[in-house]
């Protein structure tokens, strides 16, 4: 995708509101990208999780 | 060589527009360059000058005095005389809205959007509206259009809040160089309102998704928001979806005072009696004398005379406080293509001031162009006596501006000066006597012709202003 520095700010609701309005196939992508909000933030969290308990593994191992 | 910058234009860092001996010019840089090569191989580019509804735009080869940096120079065509939504009525409003939405789609067709919906990026040459921004058309991208919320809040809410609520939009206008906000007009429309076309999408709906995302630091803001709903699948196909949709609604929009006013404007538009007969005359050959620039004509009511006007000159503003009355002239005038005659609402008593940034951004109703002859007809009185100016000051304005006058008084003893005086303390006006305000105007201006119309309470000067 180009990228080009718009030098308006489109408002976040209104950039998902005129998705909604474009009717269902518009509500349908805006949906797919909450979707995908909500699920990146799921892995994000599970990523940042994950190191943490490499991390304590090696300390639990020399303990045992 | 004298350059100077527009005031207005510092949003969109890639373009700049100046001016140079009274040539408009624009100066582009980085992707509005790339931008514009693409917009002048389009065929509704093309299209649109050549019928005027896209000012006419050509690149300058070696442009001296340029902005540094800058990359490539346009000229666009000059607009006779810039007005602002806010002296616009119901029906230029809505008109300048629909050619906004038809270019935009337009460019869709072609591989281009636009980065904005603002309403300034229109302006009127006569009663045709022209679409003046040429850098808001760049390459499409995906995702929605960044322009929806500009749009909605300086071209539809106006229109909606006309239509709906029978409220006038120019003074919000005025008063908020960007419009009406989605809160503001979801809170004032009715629950009764929500079945009416556009208000529960773009109303409601825009409102609330407003207040949930906006402004809150959530989702990473409206740059990424379009990115992320291009990545989802927001194609340009979509985009027309919601611009045809938004076409729907306003061309679907009435003001109802308008209707019926412009029902009867156009049975009632004869002009027969034996005064109006002479004052035509006396106007017409006020000005006959020479080929005039710009003319005002200030109380036009329906622009019987500011047609005459038009007939002796380049270009007219015709200018009247009531918005029915103008918005059947522009109508009138639209039917014809008429592009020499310029109707705009605006109280003379309450005149446009500059506003935006340092009240420069969009200046005042008279830095913008100085009239070559002015005509003032059955107007003094309200002035006068309805607004309670005194003569003197009246006389002062109109000298001020250092143009021919083709001036009017109505006496006292006039029909229309006893309505008026009706409605004020006895004894209120005891300079507003026709051998007062013929001395007053005599030592302003050089009286060049008079004549007193058969009623014998009205009377017609043709002056030019004294050094």
């Amino acid at each position: 995708m180009r990228t080009t520095i718009a030098y308006l700010d489109a408002g976040t609701g209104s950039m998902i509101a005129s998705a909604v309005v474009a009717g269902t196939a518009g509500a349908a992508v805006a949906a797919k990208m909450g979707w995908r909000r909500v699920s990146g933030a799921f892995k994000k969290t599970a990523a940042t999780d994950a190191p943490q308990v490499t991390e304590t593994q090696p300390a639990d191992r020399s303990d045992a | 060589m004298s350059t100077s910058v527009e005031p207005a234009s510092f949003r969109d860092p890639s373009s700049t527009v100046y001016y140079q001996d009274g040539a408009v010019l624009r100066s582009l840089v980085g992707d509005a360059v790339r931008d514009w090569e693409l917009l002048a191989k389009t065929r509704f580019f093309a299209r649109r000058q050549a019928d005027g509804s896209i000012v006419r735009t050509e690149p300058v080869e070696d442009a001296e005095g340029a902005p540094e940096g800058s990359q490539v120079v346009l000229r666009h065509d000059r607009v006779p005389f810039i007005s602002y939504p806010y002296e616009w009525t119901f029906a230029q409003l809505r008109d300048a809205a629909l050619l906004h939405l038809d270019v935009m789609l337009e460019a869709l067709e072609e591989g281009m959007t636009m980065k904005d919906g603002y309403s300034y990026n229109l302006q009127f040459v006569g009663a045709r509206p022209t679409f003046i921004d040429t850098p808001s058309f760049e390459k499409t991208s995906g995702g929605p259009w960044a322009g929806y919320k500009q749009f909605c809040q300086t071209l539809l809410y106006p229109l909606i809040l006309q239509a709906y609520k029978d409220v006038t939009f120019r003074p919000w206008l005025r008063g908020a160089i960007n419009g009406i906000e989605p809160r503001q007009i979801a809170n004032l429309v009715s629950a009764r309102d929500i079945v009416r076309p556009g208000v529960l999408k773009h109303v409601t709906l825009h409102s609330a998704m407003d207040k949930s995302f906006s402004g809150k630091g959530k989702c990473g803001g409206s740059q990424s928001t379009k990115e992320e709903l291009a990545r989802a699948g927001f194609s340009d196909e979509l985009t027309k979806a919601t611009v045809k949709g938004l076409r729907k609604v306003v061309a679907g929009l009435k003001w109802k005072a308008a209707d019926s006013h412009w029902a009867t404007y156009q049975q009632t538009s004869t002009y027969s009696d034996d005064e109006r007969v002479r004052k035509a005359a006396f106007v017409r050959a006020a000005l006959a004398d020479q080929q005039h620039g710009l003319v005002w004509d200030l109380g036009c009511n329906d622009g019987t005379y500011s047609r005459i006007a038009a007939e002796t000159s380049d270009y007219v503003l015709a200018v009247d406080g009531d918005e029915v009355t103008i918005d059947s002239l522009y109508r009138a005038l639209r039917a014809e293509g008429n592009t020499a005659i310029l109707p705009l609402v605006m109280d003379l008593v309450d005149q446009s001031p500059g506003i935006g940034w340092r009240n420069t951004e969009r200046p005042a109703f008279a830095e913008r162009g100085k009239p070559d002859a002015v005509l003032c007809l059955a107007l003094v009185h309200h002035l006068a006596i309805t607004a309670s100016l005194p003569l003197p000051a009246i006389l002062d304005w109109f000298h001020s501006l250092r143009a021919r006058l083709v001036i009017e008084f109505v006496a006292p003893d006039d029909p229309m000066g006893k309505v008026l005086l009706a409605n004020k303390p006895a004894g209120l006006f005891p300079d507003y006597r026709a051998s007062v305000f013929e001395v007053l105007l005599e030592e302003r201006f050089e009286i060049q012709r008079q004549e007193a119309l058969p009623s014998g309470t009205r009377t017609l000067y043709s002056a030019v202003p004294r050094a």
